[in-house]
C-alpha cells in the first residue's frame, strides 16, 4: 500500500507543470462555455465527461457558429482521433489489466498523460504511477473549468480577456519539441497554411481539412525523402565505379 | 440538444481513447494508415494554433503589434532555449498580457 501510494503521488508530482499550464484553458473553457449558452451544470459535465481540451473549444466554437450536431460530430472525431494512436501505442501494457483498469486509464488518456506514459521502454506499466498523472490532471482540469464557471457568470465578456492565448501557450509548448524532422515540419506548414486560408473563407470544415492536408503532407515528405535515400547511396556507388 | 452533443461527444472521445486497449479487439491499423496517423497530433496544434494567432476579426493580422504573434513566436524561443513547458507557458502568457493591455492598448 505505501508503494502504491508513492507512486501515486510521483506520478501527481511529474504531471505538475503542465496541470498548472493548463489552468488558464480549463478556465477559459468554462468561461466560455456559459457565454455560448450552456447552464453551468452543463459547462462542468463538459470537462466531467468529454476531458479533452481541444474537443470542448473546438466544439464551443462551433455551437457558438451555430454548426449542425453532425459537422460537431465530424470534427471531434477529427480530432479525437489521435487518441487511437496513443491506445495503440499503449495496447501492450494496459490491454492485459483488469478491466475497471483498461477503463480507467483510457478515459484518463489526454495528450497530457500520453506525453507522461512510456510506451516502448520495454518495462510493464506502472498503473500506480499512470493513475496519479492521470487523475491529478483530470482534477487540475475541472477545478479550473469550476473557477472558469464561478468567474464567468460573476464577470461578463470573461472570454475577452484574451484567456484563448493559454490554448496557443500550452499547444506551442507541446508542439516545438515535436518537430523533430523536416516532414514533421511540412506537416506543421501545410496544417497552418491550409488552417489560415480557410479560416478567412469562413469554411467549417476548415480545421478538419487542414488536419488532415497537413497529415498527408508529413506522410508524402516522409514517403518521397525515403524514396531519395534509397535511390541517393545507390547512385553514389554506381558514381563512383565510373572511374574504373 | 446540448445534452446529446456532450454525450455523444463523451461516447466519441472515450471510444477512441479505448478502442485498442480491449484485448478481444483483434484489428490493428495497417502500417501505411499508423504512419499517417503519426502526424495527426503535430496537424492537430498547428490547424488550432495558427488561425487563433492569425485571424482576428476574419482578416488575416500580420502586422508586428498583433500580441498573439509576438506571444506565439515568444513561446517557441522560451521552449527552445528553456526545454521547459510551464516556464514557456506562463512567461509566453505573461508577455501576451503586457503587449495587448499595456503596450499596445
Amino acid at each position: 500500500m505505501h508503494s502504491k501510494q508513492r507512486e501515486i503521488w510521483r506520478g501527481t508530482l511529474a504531471m505538475t507543470p503542465l496541470s498548472i499550464a493548463v489552468a488558464p484553458w480549463g478556465f477559459l473553457v468554462g468561461a466560455y462555455a456559459l457565454e455560448v449558452g450552456l447552464s453551468p451544470l452543463e459547462a462542468q459535465s463538459l470537462s466531467l465527461f468529454v476531458f479533452a481540451g481541444t474537443s470542448q473549444l473546438v466544439a464551443l466554437g462551433l455551437m457558438q457558429a451555430q454548426a449542425g450536431f453532425v459537422a460537431i460530430m465530424l470534427t471531434t472525431l477529427l480530432i479525437t482521433s489521435r487518441h487511437l494512436l496513443y491506445s495503440m501505442a499503449l495496447r501492450d501494457k494496459i490491454s492485459p489489466l483488469p478491466a475497471r483498469w483498461r477503463y480507467g486509464l483510457g478515459f484518463l488518456l489526454t495528450d497530457e498523460l500520453f506525453v507522461h506514459t512510456p510506451s516502448n521502454d520495454g518495462k510493464p506499466l506502472n498503473q500506480w504511477y499512470a493513475l496519479g498523472a492521470g487523475l491529478s490532471f483530470y482534477i487540475a482540469w475541472n477545478l479550473a473549468t469550476l473557477l472558469g464557471i464561478v468567474a464567468g457568470s460573476a464577470i461578463p465578456n470573461l472570454t475577452e480577456l484574451g484567456l484563448e492565448f493559454a490554448v496557443v501557450a500550452t499547444f506551442t509548448a507541446m508542439l516545438v519539441p515535436m518537430i523533430r524532422s523536416l516532414a514533421i515540419a511540412c506537416c506543421c506548414a501545410t496544417a497552418s497554411t491550409v488552417a489560415v486560408g480557410t479560416a478567412m473563407l469562413n469554411w467549417q470544415a476548415g480545421l478538419l481539412l487542414a488536419i488532415l492536408a497537413g497529415m498527408v503532407a508529413g506522410y508524402l515528405w516522409e514517403q518521397a525523402s525515403e524514396y531519395l535515400q534509397l535511390k541517393g547511396p545507390a547512385a553514389k556507388s554506381s558514381a563512383a565505379e565510373e572511374p574504373q | 440538444m446540448i445534452a446529446l452533443t456532450l454525450a455523444a461527444m463523451a461516447v466519441l472521445v472515450f471510444a477512441s481513447r479505448y478502442l485498442f486497449l480491449e484485448p478481444r479487439l483483434p484489428l490493428e491499423l495497417g502500417p501505411k494508415l499508423r504512419r499517417l496517423m503519426g502526424y495527426a497530433t503535430p496537424a492537430v496544434l498547428s490547424a488550432v494554433i495558427a488561425p487563433m494567432v492569425l485571424i482576428h476579426q476574419g482578416q488575416l493580422n500580420t502586422d508586428w503589434q498583433n500580441p498573439y504573434l509576438l506571444g506565439a513566436i515568444a513561446a517557441v524561443l522560451i521552449m527552445l532555449i528553456s526545454k521547459n513547458t510551464l516556464l514557456s507557458t506562463v512567461l509566453s502568457m505573461l508577455i501576451f498580457v503586457a503587449l495587448k493591455f499595456w503596450l499596445f492598448a
